[in-house]
């Protein structure tokens, strides 16, 4: 059960309110062209595969897709959009695995599980370690993989 | 698939063959992903891994020819600030030859100006075959 005790004054949830196994499934994002052209811009990375629609058009995928790392970086924002954020001090990794195209107009949501956590040697903060799955809207599997996140404890 | 001229292609790729970028200075960042800045100044930590694949681009050897970004493993060394300027460096730890073109591993960091690992992690493409 959810109490104010457990959450930071910006509502945020320490370490100790974090379940091991708690899911969430966040709403979904529709991803466009101008979100791969943007990222494009920000990247740097113009490779013909996000950047020239015409040939694209011949190959494996038919059409621009995603970066890659466009999808990462969309799911880390879902997950802040639980209404239950974590009180995250720092992302210290991740692994990951890009299983499939995002293509302009797919609308991609991200399922996560709370698979582990620990305490740390350090008694402010916590590991926690988050299953993650980026899914489109024909429920395919486009991106999964895990993170590793410290999280503040509860001030004593 | 073939890919236009002017690309790193599998066989031009080279064991151990180590690539330095350019340097980048970086600025405040948000809007993209909807992340919570924890804290003022603070450098979301997937943005600079973000800039790094382009700073990739901006070496002297062509973009590599990649087909598909297939995973990854990465770490967060230390945090990075507003007005930091990082660098990458790529290294290539293994090749191998598939059908379609070849898998090609990479080890990428991401060096701050006072020369500290930042941010480190492990890449693996399926880079096209050069076109004949």
């Amino acid at each position: 059960m959810l109490s104010y005790a457990d959450m930071t004054p910006s509502g945020r949830r320490y370490f100790e309110e974090i379940e091991v196994g708690e899911e969430f499934e966040s709403p979904g994002r529709t991803v466009t062209e101008t979100d791969i052209v943007l990222f494009a811009g920000l990247s740097g990375d113009y490779n013909v595969l996000h950047t020239d629609a015409e040939f694209m058009k011949k190959s494996i995928f038919g059409e621009r897709i995603a970066h890659g790392l466009l999808g990462l970086t969309i799911q880390s924002g879902l997950f802040y959009r639980t209404g239950r954020v974590f009180a995250t001090l720092a992302f210290v990794g991740l692994k990951w695995k890009f299983k499939g195209p995002i293509k302009i107009g797919d609308t991609i949501r991200l399922r996560t599980r709370v698979a582990s956590k620990r305490e740390t040697s350090k008694a402010d903060r916590g590991l926690v370690v988050v299953e993650r799955t980026v899914v489109n809207q024909r429920d395919e599997v486009v991106q999964e993989g895990e993170t590793e996140l410290l999280v503040e404890r509860r001030p004593a | 698939m073939t890919v236009a001229a002017s690309h790193t292609f599998f066989e031009d790729t080279k064991l151990n063959d180590l690539v330095t970028s350019p340097a980048m200075t970086l600025s405040l960042y948000s809007g993209i992903t909807g992340d919570v800045a924890v804290e003022p100044g603070a450098v979301a930590e997937l943005l600079p891994l973000c800039l790094s694949i382009g700073l990739g681009w901006r070496v002297p050897q062509p973009p590599l020819a990649v087909l598909a970004f297939m995973s990854m493993d990465y770490q967060i060394v230390r945090p990075l600030r507003v007005g930091d300027t990082v660098y990458g460096t790529s290294r290539v730890v293994s090749r191998r030859t598939m059908r379609e073109g070849g898998i090609v591993i990479e080890d990428h960091e991401i060096i701050n100006q006072r020369g500290e690992v930042a941010q480190r992690g492990r890449f693996t493409f399926l880079v096209a075959r050069r076109p004949a």
